[in-house]
Order: C-alpha cells, then sequence, then structure tokens
C-alpha cells in the first residue's frame, strides 16, 4: 500500500512486478485509520478485516539495519508462523496495549495533510502550503506528515529538509519506531 | 458578505455540493450535509442511520437554516481542515475509528489500483492479509 501520490509511486510498482496487489492510498485513509506513522509499516488484518497486530516497523530485508537497528527476518518467521499455523507473535498483547494511539492534534494534522494534497493536486499552490504548514506544526515526529509532504512542498526527500528532520527525531529517542527483531530498545 | 459557491467536502469520498461562504465559515444546507457526510440534522441532534449525537448548542452548529461544518465537526468530535474561500473541507477520522469499527473491523476503503483506477479494499476478499504500508519519499 503505497502512501503516496499515483504518479510517484507507478514506477516502483512497475519495477516491483509484484504478483500480489499493489494498492497506492494517496488520501493516506489507511494510515489514519490504523495509526501508521512511518514507512515501512506492516499491518496484520484477519479474514474479517480485524487488526490482529497493530501497525510495527518491517523492513522487507536487511539493506539499511545500521539505520533501522532491526532483524527484517524476525518478522518474516512471525508472519510465517501466523499465516501457515495461527501462531501469533508471543509479546502480542504487550504491544497492542503499547501501540500509539493517535492524538487530538495528530487526527486534526492529518486533516490538513489531506486538505493540502488535494489542493496540491488541484495546482492551488498558496492554500496547499498553508495546509501542509498547519499539518507539520502538529505532528512534528510522524514521517507521513514531516517526510511524506516534502515533495509537495517542492522539497526534496532525500535532502537537508530530511537529515534535519531526521535528527530532530533521533533527538527525541525515535518515537513510533516499534518494531519486531528491533536491535534496541524504541 | 455571502459568497454562493460549489464546495467540496472530503469525507470518506469527495462530494461537491452548494454552500455559502460566510465570515470564514462554510455552510451548508441540510441536503447537502446529508449528501456530503451522511449525517442529518434531527430533533434528537446530528443522525447518521440509527446513530444520533445530541447537540448541546444548535444555535452555534446551524447559521440561517444551514450548518456551520467547523460547528458540525466540533459536535461530533473530528478534525476539520478547511479553506472556506477555497470551498473546500476535509473531515478528518474521529478517534473511535483508529483501529476500525466498533466490531474492530478495518472501514472499507477507496483506493487505487497499481493502474490508477479506483479499489475498493473489500475486493480482496475473505483472506489472512499483509498490508505494508511504502512510499517513494
Amino acid at each position: 500500500m503505497a502512501l503516496d501520490e499515483a504518479e510517484a509511486a507507478s514506477e516502483w510498482i512497475a519495477a516491483a512486478g509484484a504478483t500480489y496487489p499493489m494498492l497506492i492510498d494517496p488520501d493516506h485513509r489507511s494510515a489514519d485509520l490504523l495509526g501508521i506513522v512511518n514507512v515501512p509499516s506492516a499491518v496484520w488484518i484477519d479474514e474479517d478485516d480485524c487488526v490482529v497486530r497493530p501497525p510495527v516497523i518491517a523492513p522487507g530485508d536487511d539493506t539499511f539495519r545500521e539505520f533501522t537497528k532491526i532483524d527484517a527476518e524476525v518478522h518474516h518467521d512471525q508472519l510465517r508462523a501466523w499465516v501457515r499455523e495461527g501462531v501469533l507473535p508471543p509479546d502480542l498483547d504487550a504491544e497492542r496495549a503499547g501501540a500509539p494511539v493517535l492524538s487530538d492534534d495528530d487526527r486534526q494534522a492529518r486533516a490538513h495533510r489531506r486538505l493540502g494534497a488535494y489542493l496540491h493536486r488541484a495546482g492551488r499552490d498558496e492554500a496547499a502550503a498553508r495546509q501542509l504548514a498547519a499539518a507539520n506544526r502538529l505532528a512534528a515526529m510522524d514521517w507521513t506528515i514531516r517526510r511524506g509532504t516534502l515533495p509537495m512542498q517542492g522539497l526534496d526527500p532525500f535532502g537537508t529538509p530530511f537529515f534535519d528532520f531526521y535528527q530532530e527525531w533521533e533527538a527525541a529517542g525515535r518515537p513510533g519506531y516499534g518494531a519486531p527483531g528491533s536491535t534496541e530498545a524504541s | 458578505m455571502t459568497t454562493q459557491i460549489d464546495a467540496v467536502v472530503i469525507d470518506t469520498a469527495e462530494v461537491t455540493v452548494p454552500a455559502e461562504v460566510d465570515d470564514g465559515r462554510l455552510l451548508v444546507g441540510p441536503d447537502a450535509l446529508r449528501r456530503a457526510t451522511g449525517w442529518e440534522l434531527k430533533p434528537e441532534g446530528l443522525c447518521r442511520g440509527e446513530v444520533c449525537v445530541p447537540v448541546r448548542d444548535r444555535d452555534r452548529l446551524t447559521v440561517g437554516g444551514r450548518v456551520d461544518l467547523a460547528a458540525f465537526a466540533e459536535a461530533l468530535h473530528r478534525p476539520l481542515a478547511l479553506e472556506a474561500a477555497e470551498g473546500v473541507a476535509v473531515l478528518g477520522e474521529p478517534s473511535a475509528a483508529v483501529g476500525g469499527d466498533p466490531a474492530g473491523r478495518l472501514a472499507d476503503l477507496d483506493l487505487l489500483d497499481d493502474a490508477g483506477q479506483p479499489f475498493r479494499w473489500s475486493a480482496l476478499g475473505r483472506k489472512k492479509k499483509l498490508l505494508v504500508a511504502w512510499a517513494s519519499w
């Protein structure tokens, strides 16, 4: 599920050539409903569309392990056990209890982000900038907003604005980065 | 000064309705409110289906028979992002929606498929699903 504009996601989807559904959520409704604040996040959802496991950071492999500090295989093993045998991870109750709940400010920020994205698509840049700025003020540690809105603001999500945010986020103790296989406390 | 416009109200979908811009407020008639959000103003309060939410200050909710979208959002404890002059508003998710409906189910989302065409979450059917959120940024 790409939390992205369709044009931005399409080249990555084509390159992946996946055999499973590759979906795009430009409105971030899945993120808003599930409380996703960063990528890559994984959510387990059962046959009745009930959330079995709330969002956890789940890299596909260990390419960026130095940054993620996560052993990707731990989540993979847990996922296989759930799919094949219905076995849930031992710490799931604690994980559910500790799952981040979006605050009023977080939810307000997401409404501003959604409106900003709508206005950006419509080419109404001045109003879009107002809304995106409001979102960024309210949700200072939310990657889907702080990094995710950089392209809409004409800024490089891999450039200085991102690294400035990254330093703020690390100084704050990497909030919202809970993961199975984490090699240090999140 | 009041200006008549066609406004876009974005809730679970984007719906265009007639509206008035009045002193920074976006006002919509009862029919427009129902079409855009599914909610209706009744004697018992704001109602959608069998669910009704009492409205403490009805005078604040309505202006000349039209509903102030900001007061509407506040009554339902939902965030509102508004550009009144642009004629567009987003109603964000209520806190109770986090994690799905009261039965714990994820809402049926309107998404796009890999070709940019509309795709509904429910089309995935009854199976275990792994949702992996990723992004180009």
